[in-house]
């Protein structure tokens, strides 16, 4: 049953989803919004590189780059209009334009409309999937360790204060939708061309969530998170597929237990680097004794009367 | 001519369902400043328990709607006690309620997936189909009545926020909930009522919703429109959320009779996004400046 | 000396409730510049309108004789709204801190779950050039820099952000805690921290919100002292709000009392505190006065 075969199938839809997941991550877990609608970044990833691929013949690793980059495009144009609103207003607004993509796609008989598009070359190989996931890796960790992304989580944390250091919180933001759009759309491009045909109706807005489920589970804010978050949640549903029906039931309640309980999911701000760090540091013994001092620091942490408090 | 009326009442007729949604939906956004996206779940279980009534309990209309409304309104006060209100009481960031909410809606979508099954159901023929005319125009009895629901709740619900003691500390609420909760007001059980009120108009919707078109798991899922439909009448403003509501009812059927079915959701959308862009706060909607 | 902040009219009207009205003050470069009052008076409510937090209803603030911030031209109305919308670009916050004004807030809004250190780096960021593009770039592997252009530069500007921050930290004291994340300090340092993150963009105007509220004499002593070398070392000018009497009348070279939104008084320490409607209002005489200095409950028209 398990043959080498169907692994490498599920491998592969790891690597493609871990390239999504590691864009919203960026998104909801570093810069802290919230998409309904990266579905569409990932269908016009898909149906760009798609029209690369068969129309204009463009070799395969640029016209998934293409694709990408179309996401991003139509990222800027999106964010333009929606990052200057509150919250809330944000986020129906990507859970319409998530739809209005696939309307529109849905209404283009070019490219198949709702039937869809058939015969797609089936270019993406394991190989591909994990070149381009260590590159989408390396440079999200690098982006993180920035001042890009530290303005990002600055954002997250607190947005007013980081108006108050100079961050161009509407800027930043923008460059956050714009690299998570890129993903999703690298990540919709792969994927189009591993199952060989697509449509509208792929790209729902079930397919956001489920992608934003495996970021929450993974953790919030962790990158390592991101990458064994969507490892886990594209394998469970393999191992466990009678109860298939099941599977969303038990996402749903898992998602609000995990935001009760337990909101950093599981890797939530940690990194493999930490993990690494944490390991050597046990072994040279460096762990007990900061936390021993650590412990003396909270007794003598006096207890002030309350804050400023009240209006000035 | 009589074309256009008939699009106009066709649109009322959707615009006051969407009208009850979107009026649960942004009471709760006008108390705890939070979307509710599972709001969707409580008014697609409100289609089935109203289709259970008239089946199983064989209920007269009235009576299975009674019941849809109070088993929405209790699904909705359960899904407030369970997803939200650890996260309130411990003054968790905007974005794990929005994770949460959405958690709650995919559970609900597919827990009826699961048990009750994904296939579409009919409510059974209670009201005669023929439809009444006026004229050159012929309305079903179905939209009358949706119409003529949807008005009465709509008027309960404004009577027992501008008239009752609990509407007035509902909307005392609205304007600073700490406040109230000083001057003596249980914030807890208003919220508790607030979710219960928003829980029986989702029913109610729900039951509509499901004897117009059909019944089935995903129309949760359709029902984002309410959404859209109470952003664009400005959030925290119940008078917005309907006018929003009627006005996206009747843009969808007018764009439907005249340019193309297919782009009515789109139509429908661009003019949300045009509004939020001119007015970021929709058209009614609440303006809070952030206190530093 | 020159004028280094401008308040001219200025007015901000919530609805039907006037939070700071008609108020004008000018702030000379290298003074610390007291703002006091009950609480409710408005002083928060004129930080955030220098910050453009808010915008202003009337009157204008100047900052170096550049306009700031203007009055909201638009009235009332829909089609002004619209106007207003479109038409009307106030600066914002960020701008104003790109501009040299930064602050403190009252409740305390450090990056909670970041690390001393990383507050500060990130508020250092202005001080490097890089791109969102470079950003994504490898640079930390030694190596890299002699084979790869930009890594130098990149790597040469991070450095430079890592020692800004070391030599801030170093400053306030807060150098042994670098690692600690922000939320597990002691309350005092969390508000150093707060002042050190405000520092690291080089402003030339400081904004403290209450910076020793829930401190003891002894610390508020320290604080006092800190000010005071910030303003010399860094050659910059603060505006301070605060309730602790003994620190602002030590401290502060020209004081402007506030009560309801409107001034009350403005002048030198003594002048403020001989002041009578200073006195009845908010300060309360001597025999009332409690052991550490502060206001008050008594006869004074706090908490509006």
């Amino acid at each position: 049953m398990f043959s080498w075969f169907y692994i490498e199938g599920i491998l592969i839809l790891v690597g493609i989803n871990v390239m999504i997941v590691l864009g919203l991550s960026l998104l909801t877990g570093f810069t802290g919004l919230f998409s309904f609608g990266h579905a569409g970044f990932m269908a016009i990833g898909a149906y760009v590189a798609v029209t690369c691929t068969m129309q204009l013949n463009v070799p395969f690793y640029l016209a998934v780059l293409i694709g990408g980059i179309a996401a991003m495009i139509a990222s800027l144009f999106i964010g333009y209009f929606t990052l200057n609103l509150k919250g809330d207003y944000f986020c129906i607004a990507t859970l319409g334009f998530g739809e209005a993509i696939r309307l529109i796609l849905d209404n283009m008989t070019i490219v198949g409309g709702a039937r869809g598009l058939p015969g797609i070359p089936l270019d993406t190989t394991l190989v591909n999937v994990i070149v381009i996931d260590i590159i989408g890796i390396m440079a999200m960790a690098y982006l993180i360790k920035s001042r890009h992304g530290r303005n990002m989580i600055a954002i997250r944390e607190e947005e007013l204060a980081s108006q108050a250091i100079g961050i161009n919180v509407f800027r930043y933001k923008m460059e956050s939708l714009a690299i998570s759009a890129l993903y999703a759309g690298i990540g919709g491009a792969l994927w189009a061309h591993y199952v060989g045909f697509i449509q509208p109706l792929m790209f729902q807005l079930t397919k956001s969530t489920e992608m934003t489920i495996m970021v929450i589970f993974g953790g919030l804010g962790s990158i390592t998170g991101s990458v064994v978050g969507a490892f886990i949640l594209t394998f469970l549903p393999e191992l466990l597929r009678e109860l298939a029906n099941w599977r969303l039931v038990f996402y749903g309640a898992a998602v609000i237990a995990i935001m009760i309980a337990r909101p950093q999911g599981m890797l939530g701000g940690i990194e493999i680097t930490d993990m690494f760090r944490w390991i050597k540091r046990t072994v040279t013994g460096e762990n007990r004794r900061a936390k021993a001092a650590a412990e003396a620091e909270k007794e003598a942490k006096t207890e002030l009367p309350g804050e400023g408090g009240g209006e000035s | 001519m009589s074309v256009f009326l008939q699009q106009l009442i066709n649109g009322l007729s959707i615009g006051s369902i969407y009208a009850l949604m979107a009026v649960g939906y942004s009471l709760v956004y006008s108390i705890l400043n939070f979307s509710n996206f599972a709001h969707g779940g409580v008014i697609m279980l409100g289609a089935y328990f109203g289709l259970y009534a008239l089946n199983l309990l064989s209920l007269p209309f009235m009576g299975a709607l009674v019941v849809a409304a109070f088993a929405a309104g209790l699904v909705a006060v359960g899904l407030e006690k369970i997803a939200y209100s650890p996260l309130r009481k411990r003054n968790a960031p905007s974005l794990y309620f929005i994770i949460s909410a959405m958690g709650a809606s995919i559970f609900l979508e597919n827990f009826v997936v699961a048990t009750i099954g994904p296939t579409f159901k009919t409510y059974p023929e209670i009201f005669s189909t023929t439809p009444i005319t006026f004229g050159a125009i012929s309305v079903s009895r179905i939209d009358i009545l949706m119409f003529v629901i949807a008005g009465i709740s709509l008027a309960i619900l404004v009577f027992i926020i501008e008239k009752t003691k609990v509407g007035l500390a509902i909307r005392a609420c609205s304007y600073s909930a700490r406040g109230s909760n000083l001057m003596g007001v249980n914030v807890n059980r208003i919220i508790f009522v607030i979710f219960l009120l928003g829980g029986m108009l989702a029913g109610v919707a729900g039951m509509l919703f499901g004897m117009k078109y059909t019944v089935y798991p995903q129309i949760g899922v359709i029902t984002n429109k309410s959404f859209i439909a109470a952003v664009f009448g400005g959030l925290g403003s119940l008078p917005g959320a309907v006018v929003g509501s009627i006005l996206l009812g009747l843009i969808e059927t007018i764009s439907a009779g005249y340019i193309a079915s297919q782009y009515r959701d789109l139509i429908a959308f661009s003019l949300l996004i045009i509004v939020l862009v001119v007015k970021p706060s929709g058209l009614m909607g609440k303006i809070t400046e952030d206190k530093a | 000396m020159t004028d280094v902040l401008k308040l001219e009219q200025v007015t901000k009207r919530f609805g039907g409730l006037t939070a700071v009205g008609d108020v004008t003050f000018t702030i000379k470069e290298g003074e610390i510049f007291g703002l006091i009052g009950p609480n409710g008076a408005g002083k928060t409510t004129i930080f955030n309108l220098i910050t453009a937090v808010y915008t202003l209803t009337e009157g204008k603030i100047s900052f170096y004789g550049e306009q700031i911030a203007e009055a909201d031209p638009y009235g009332a109305g829909f089609v002004n709204g619209i106007k207003r919308r479109f038409a009307w670009k106030p600066l914002k916050p960020f701008q104003i801190a790109e501009k040299g004004i930064t602050r403190t807030f009252q409740n305390i809004r450090l990056f909670k779950k970041l690390t001393t250190f990383e507050n500060v780096l990130t508020a250092c960021h202005r001080s490097a050039n890089y791109s969102l593009f470079e950003s994504i770039l490898p640079r930390r592997i030694p190596i890299m820099n002699y084979v790869l252009p930009w890594s130098k530069t990149l790597w040469r500007e991070e450095t430079e952000l890592r020692a800004k921050t070391e030599e801030l930290l170093k400053l306030m004291g807060l150098w042994d805690y670098r690692d600690m994340v922000a939320a597990n300090l002691p309350y005092g340092l969390q508000r150093k921290l707060e002042i050190a993150r405000a520092l690291a963009l080089d402003p030339k105007l400081l904004l403290l919100d209450e910076p020793a509220a829930g401190m003891n004499p002894e610390e508020t002593l320290a604080l006092m002292d800190l000010i005071r070398k910030i303003r010399d070392d860094f050659g910059l000018t603060v505006l301070i709000i605060e309730h602790h009497m003994d620190l602002i009348m030590g401290l502060c070279d020209k004081i402007f009392v506030l009560n309801f939104g409107k001034a009350l008084a403005e002048g030198t320490p003594a002048q403020v505190q001989n002041n009578p409607k200073v006195v009845e209002a908010y300060l309360g005489s001597a025999e009332e006065e409690t052991e550490d200095g502060e206001e008050t409950g008594e006869g004074d028209a706090a908490d509006a």
